[in-house]
């Protein structure tokens, strides 16, 4: 069973997208996902481990679950806007296929004590653009990607039979990847050119947190749930490389060469301040078979104020991406209906709130607020299988606004995508 | 029932062409309290639209009050201004080589395109114009071009803008009356450098002519003229041209020698000092000659703070007169600031005031790239939408940052006798008023007579 989750874990470290408020990813259970992520107050599938741990304190059997988040993006724009891109401009990202691994064990080691393993991804992006070299956005980013697995082992106390707590130490083992153009004023043309590339990849490295949750099944008819996840920080340490791009004049090519250090691994920084979250669920019991549960997420955003890029041995001068988001919330209302012993529907809303403030919205992570839709099926026999699909609709964002100091870059950003989920459990 | 459907669709229909007849084809871009029926732009060179030493069709075409024009009306005909062929008048400079560095004037010279326009330009800025020509000035250098005297009744620039009846007027004046101290490193009173009453009293009486003409204004102040690559490219101690950075003797840089001695931080070398650093003057033996620079090369610390001096009371005087008449203030004095020293980010790419990697100033190291224009045309339409209300869109820098080349260099043989050419030199001389260039004059331009 390790062995698997190992697996999973290898095959989590892959792209992963930004769709869900700013590069947070909610979808870590098909079950949770079919009723929109309210889920805290119910908690009552291995998933528990990522929306509420408090569930794992009322666990009575073991549980493995194994699951994919496919993720297939279907529309991701731009549109420029004057001064700069200007009204003729446009790009459009790679449209994602991207699936998400998900694993979660859970087992009873007493009446009292439980313990759990989980792994996902909750953070994560790839924002990815085609024909690069030709994007308006290249000297800001043809490709930006930070990736993430979540290690989550938890106990669980089993504090009456209906109230659960549990705690759980967060292993967040994470990498990322930049890359952009560089331009120079070519003095013979007078014009931007493409001058290199820099592609910067930082070593695959762990920051540490924790989470905590609570779960009171108060009665038939009512439930209600809070849970809470830490900051992680990571510090990244990489290198960055630049190549060079012939511009066509043999001059001013060779002092570009002469000044910039190409072809060489220059080692670089930087770190990123992954926030806090907390939810809170009630569950209403309208019938013996109709639930409703609404959530509340609230997501400490703040702590991403900018990214500082620096390289220790000076050979390129430090820069910093700001971005200054603000705390973010999102709601979510799921439905479920237990039509037999073996078959459930599921339904959900959420609407997200983006974190991102217009004048930080660029091509690196364009986030907007999202509106999503949500249809889930569960089927319980000798093991149980879910499965859900979320339609999630990014409000169109436009900038007009930029930092002082910061690059302008003025435009529209357009996204939907479409997120199946699978989890299978046993 | 058929009647009643209809009727129904009848007024659907009439209420769809309601609103629709409110929103011309192409939508016309609102100009708050500002009207700009009728458009006259006052200046100098650089509201002329010249470029590398030169006054060129294919970036006058783009000069900054061109473009505030197709902002804020939307048309792209009906702006007049003096435009000149290929390769210019004087001709344009171009780029021959970087190693070694030689930038020369394209061979020949332009013709006037414009010249039979039987009223008076909306572009009337006036290459080498200081203040008192605005007022003053019917003839002489490229007045003739402009202004076309005796034709136009020997008026000056600013009559004939006040005789279109202008409803907007944009004027940025006063760059040459410290320019010429700056970049002939002469500073004298009254010939390369205007005082200030003399200043106050030609603006003054300019802004209040305008305004009682009952045009509105846009008016931009003057840009630190020791801020640009003219001035600040070369450093006071000698450089090493195979890697162009400073030479290093017993351990320290080696000072170039100034007129009056060993130079020292704060006094400029300028571009036109390249000529005499080639042959070892300003070099200290035995690297060089020993031979100081002469005087109109070396800008010194003390010409410096004079200058910046009466560049603060000129700009005092423009905000003031400014201000008391209501008229929407460009600072682009701050924009300059910045470009010199954090640089500007335009979508990745970072514009610095440097020389010829810059991409913000030409090859005569004073004026703008057309990029460089086009971000001054934005700081007015943002001054013009702050002061009156506007929501006029900013110019695209697309196609200035990508296009093609607006004064092509071309990789050739360099000639060897430092940045600028002796030709080159002269024409420079010429338009920045410097006051040795009445000795060694490049050939003026022809005027044409007149179509009527």
């Amino acid at each position: 069973m390790l062995a698997a989750l190992g697996a999973c874990a290898l095959a989590a470290l892959t792209a992963v997208p930004a769709h869900a408020a700013g590069f947070a990813i909610f979808e870590q259970g098909a079950k949770a996902q079919g009723m929109a992520g309210a889920f805290t107050a119910q908690a009552d599938d291995p998933s528990m481990l990522f929306f509420n741990p408090g569930g794992l304190g009322l666990v009575g059997k073991s549980d493995f679950s194994l699951g994919l988040t496919e993720v297939h993006g279907t529309k991701a724009d731009f549109h420029g806007a004057a001064p700069f891109p200007g009204p003729n401009a446009s790009g459009q990202q790679k449209l994602l296929e991207q699936p998400l691994p998900h694993a979660y064990w859970v087992l009873p080691i007493t009446n009292t004590w439980k313990f759990g393993i989980g792994l996902n991804t909750p953070f994560g992006l790839t924002t990815e653009w085609k024909n690069p070299d030709q994007f308006p956005g290249r000297y800001l980013s043809t490709k930006a990607a930070i990736r993430d697995i979540d290690v989550n082992p938890t106990l669980g106390w089993q504090i009456t039979p209906t109230m659960g707590l549990g705690i759980g130490v967060i292993a967040r083992v994470t990498d990322l990847e930049l890359k952009r153009d560089i331009p120079a004023a070519d003095p013979f043309t007078q014009s931007i050119v493409n001058v290199g590339r820099v592609d910067l990849k930082a070593d695959t490295k762990t920051g540490y947190g924790w989470d905590i949750g609570f779960l009171d099944r108060y009665n038939n008819s009512f439930s209600w749930g809070v849970a809470y996840r830490s900051r992680v920080k990571v510090d990244y340490t990489g290198s960055a490389t630049l190549t060079q791009l012939p511009t066509g004049n043999p001059q001013f090519d060779a002092i570009v060469a002469a000044q910039t250090p190409f072809n060489q691994k220059l080692p670089v920084k930087t770190s990123i301040d992954f926030p806090d979250m907390a939810n809170l669920g009630l569950a209403f019991g309208l019938s013996p078979d109709l639930l409703l549960e609404t959530d509340v997420y609230w997501m400490g955003w703040t702590s991403f104020k900018e990214v500082n890029i620096t390289f220790p041995d000076g050979q390129l001068p430090n820069s910093t991406i700001p971005a200054n988001w603000k705390n973010a919330y999102s709601y979510r209302a799921g439905l479920r209906w237990t039509t037999s012993p073996t078959s459930q529907w599921r339904f959900g809303y959420v609407y997200d709130q983006t974190p991102q403030p217009e004048e930080a919205v660029n091509p690196l992570l364009p986030d907007a607020n999202r509106n999503g839709l949500t249809l889930g099926y569960g089927w319980t026999g000798a093991h149980k299988f879910d499965i859900a699909l979320l339609y999630l609709d990014f409000a169109k964002r436009s900038r007009h606004k930029t930092f002082a100091g910061d690059a302008t870059f003025s435009g529209t950003y357009d996204t939907k995508a479409l997120l199946l989920g699978a989890t299978f459990t046993w | 029932m058929h009647r009643n459907l209809s009727k129904i669709a009848l007024v659907g229909l009439a209420l769809a062409i309601a609103s629709t007849a409110g929103v011309p084809l192409f939508a016309q871009p609102n100009t708050g309290s500002a009207n700009f029926g009728t458009y006259v732009s006052l200046g100098d060179s650089l509201t002329a639209g010249f470029i590398s030493g030169g006054l060129i069709e294919t970036v006058q075409v783009n000069s900054y009050p061109a473009l505030i024009y197709q902002q804020a009306t939307a048309k792209t005909t009906g702006f007049e201004q003096p435009l000149v062929t290929p390769p210019g008048i004087p001709a344009i400079l171009q780029l021959r080589s970087l190693l070694p560095l030689s930038i020369t004037p394209a061979a020949g010279q332009g013709k006037p395109a414009n010249i039979g326009l039987a009223r008076p330009y909306n572009n009337l800025g006036i290459p080498g114009s200081r203040v008192h020509d605005l007022v003053a000035t019917t003839t002489g250098g490229l007045h003739d071009l402009i202004l076309r005297n005796p034709a136009f009744h020997n008026t000056t620039a600013l009559v004939q803008a006040l005789s279109q009846h202008p409803t907007f007027v944009t004027l940025w004046i006063g760059n040459n009356d410290v320019l010429a101290a700056a970049t002939s490193g002469v500073v004298i009173d009254n010939v390369t450098l205007t005082t200030v009453a003399s200043f106050q009293a030609d603006f003054t009486a300019a802004v209040q002519a305008i305004t009682a003409s009952g045009a509105k204004l846009a008016i931009a102040n003057i840009p630190d003229v020791t801020s640009i690559p003219f001035v600040t490219t070369l450093p006071p101690v000698l450089l090493n041209p195979a890697t162009n950075k400073p030479v290093i003797f017993n351990g320290k840089p080696v000072p170039l020698i100034g007129p009056h001695g060993l130079l020292g931080p704060g006094d400029h070398v300028l571009l036109t000092a390249a000529a005499e650093l080639a042959k070892g003057i300003g070099i200290p033996a035995p690297l060089g000659t020993g031979q100081p620079l002469t005087d109109d090369v070396v800008l010194d610390a003390q010409e410096t703070a004079t200058i910046e001096a009466r560049l603060a009371a000129f700009n005092g005087i423009i905000a003031s007169v400014g201000n008391q008449v209501g008229a929407a203030l460009v600072d682009t004095n701050s924009l300059l600031k910045q470009l010199a020293t954090s640089g500007i980010d335009v979508g990745g790419v970072t514009f610095t005031g440097a020389f010829l990697t810059g991409g913000v100033f030409s090859y005569d190291g004073v004026h703008p790239t057309p990029f460089g224009y086009a971000f001054v045309a934005n700081a007015f339409i943002d001054a013009i939408n702050a002061k009156f209300g506007a929501q006029i869109p900013e110019a695209d820098l697309s196609p200035f940052m990508f296009g093609p080349p607006a004064s092509g260099g071309v990789l050739a043989a360099s000639t060897g006798a430092g940045i600028f050419t002796d030709q080159a030199v002269r024409n420079l001389g010429w338009i920045f008023n410097w006051p040795q260039s009445s000795t060694t004059p490049a050939p003026p331009p022809r005027r044409k007579h007149r179509g009527h």
